[in-house]
């Protein structure tokens, strides 16, 4: 079954920059696929695409078979509920804690106080946070402030989960620590799409690279590495 | 940043509010010295009762009459008595100079000078039984064109404080909201929905507004009815003037309050939502 389906992508930003060009590609559900690129290649384009922030252009784009490009904006809720973000700069609440930060995602789809309870210690022990449940975001590392972040992308345990630079501000062993925890999501069958120019990284897990240079995909490998 | 909006609200509004009152005690101080404004008509001595009566009756029909009243050649020498009390004057009068009159108020006495010209006829002479007409025509154009630009006045400056108080409302709230752009833009990212982010934003925006619009109209009050009220009864003492934002029948100071409080909660939901419009689109 395929997760996410790119048909003819072409996206243009008002200031006439060209970020994709005439994009295809399917990722199947449970797949682990790294977007690598320069900066400016396009790949913040292709998430922010599919979490509709910004709309497309041209072509179109399924997300569980569904057409995501003529989305109703009342129905934008529904698909980022389905869809857990995690960005470089982490986008915590500084005066929110741990448990708040990742509470709060629950909380503003309207899950009961209950599941809440149920569900963040949960998510917060799969990161390795479980003790840390009242620090705030200014007394946690960079890698564990990304761990938080993980976690509140995947406590409504969406199927599907966007990574865009989610190792840019860490260090090469935090940065292993992050993907171990992303292949873990990714092996209890979440389809994972991470944006990199990490080539340590890439090179080490061997999966799926879809490669991008001024907004036109020039490889799709399976088992790639980051360069050939 | 909650207090920085509330007290912006309080302190607009509640220049807003005293402006207001001002600006209706100085229209009612002129709109009172408006209506002193009449048309005086002398009636020559050797005029019928016949033409008299119908000059009435006819005068009473017109539009812009509220009130005639008759002043006969004795009355207005009591009166002139009267006003002139232990004046040289009085012992050089012999026998009764003064004319009869009709003494005319107007519904609106910017008419005065139609009024006076229905006593002319075509040749521009006083029609038959009139002696004079006579309704200060030097000051009341003068006083009809002050009252007009002090009205124009006023009204600007209302205009002025209100949209001051808006600009002022609407940037506080904005910062506010702006100081909080990360949480709406979290909240966003994973699936709230658009009514879920603003309402929390819309109902803080009308307290806002309405607990500020409640403490000016409370300094408001203790401002007109310790301060603003002297001023007042010194008014009503020396010219007589009835409609007053305080002392008044129609309580136009109760509105005033009413209005700043409905305006200030509106003003704080109606922030909040355009403020929002930024943010939520992402």
């Amino acid at each position: 079954m395929n997760m996410i389906e790119f048909k003819n992508v072409t996206k243009v930003y008002e200031d006439k920059t060209v970020a994709l060009k005439n994009i295809s590609l399917t990722i199947k559900k449970g797949e682990f696929v790294f977007l690598v690129g320069p900066s400016g290649s396009g790949k913040s384009t292709m998430i922010k695409l599919l979490i509709r922030e910004i709309p497309v252009s041209g072509g179109a784009i399924f997300v569980a078979g569904r057409n995501v490009c003529n989305l109703k904006s009342s129905r934008i809720p529904q698909l980022r509920r389905n869809i857990g973000s995690v960005f470089q700069d982490f986008k915590l609440l500084p005066n929110k804690t741990v448990f708040e930060n990742v509470a709060f995602a629950l909380e503003v789809i309207g899950k009961q106080t209950y599941i809440i309870k149920l569900q963040v210690p949960q998510v917060l022990k799969l990161v390795g946070l479980e003790h840390k449940l009242n620090s705030y975001p200014h007394q946690l590392s960079a890698g564990e402030q990304q761990r938080v972040s993980i976690a509140r992308a995947f406590v409504n345990r969406p199927p599907i989960l966007l990574a865009d630079e989610p190792t840019g501000n860490l260090d090469p062993v935090t940065s292993e620590g992050i993907m171990k925890l992303l292949s873990r999501i990714n092996l209890i069958g979440t389809t994972v799409a991470m944006a990199t120019h990490d080539k340590n990284i890439v090179n080490s897990m061997r999966r799926r690279v879809i490669e991008l240079e001024e907004g036109e995909m020039i490889r799709d490998q399976k088992r790639g590495v980051y360069g050939i | 940043m909650f207090f920085t909006a509330i007290s912006t609200v309080a302190i607009t509004l509640f220049i807003v509010g005293f402006f207001l009152i001002i600006v209706y005690d100085v229209q009612s101080v002129l709109s009172s010295i408006k209506s002193q404004v009449e048309v005086a008509v002398y009636l020559k001595d050797n005029i019928t009762d016949e033409l008299k009566v119908y000059l009435q009756d006819e005068i009473k029909g017109w539009d812009e009459v509220e009130e005639i009243a008759f002043v006969s050649k004795d009355q207005a020498l009591e009166k002139f008595k009267k006003e002139n009390e232990g004046s040289e004057i009085l012992k050089e009068i012999q026998g009764n100079p003064l004319p009869a009159s009709f003494e005319i108020k107007l519904t609106s006495p910017e008419k005065v000078e139609q009024v006076a010209l229905r006593f002319l006829d075509k040749d521009g002479n006083y029609i038959e039984g009139v002696d004079e007409v006579i309704y200060g025509q030097n000051y009341v154009q003068k006083l009809f064109s002050i009252t007009a630009i002090a009205g124009s006045i006023a009204f600007l400056i209302i205009i002025m404080l209100l949209l001051a108080a808006i600009v002022l409302v609407f940037n506080t709230i904005r910062l506010s909201i702006h100081a909080r752009r990360k949480e709406i833009e979290v909240m966003k990212l994973v699936g709230a929905t658009n009514w879920f982010v603003r309402i929390p934003f819309l109902f803080e925006g009308f307290f806002e507004g309405f607990v500020g619009s409640l403490i000016a109209v409370v300094l408001l009050y203790f401002m007109s009815n310790y301060l603003l009220i002297r001023g007042e009864k010194a008014i009503v003492d020396t010219m007589h003037v009835k409609e007053l934002a305080i002392l008044g029948t129609s309580n136009v100071v109760i509105y005033i309050y009413a209005g700043l409080i409905v305006l200030g909660g509106l003003m704080g939901i109606m922030s909040s939502s355009f403020a929002l419009k930024r943010y939520i689109r992402v």
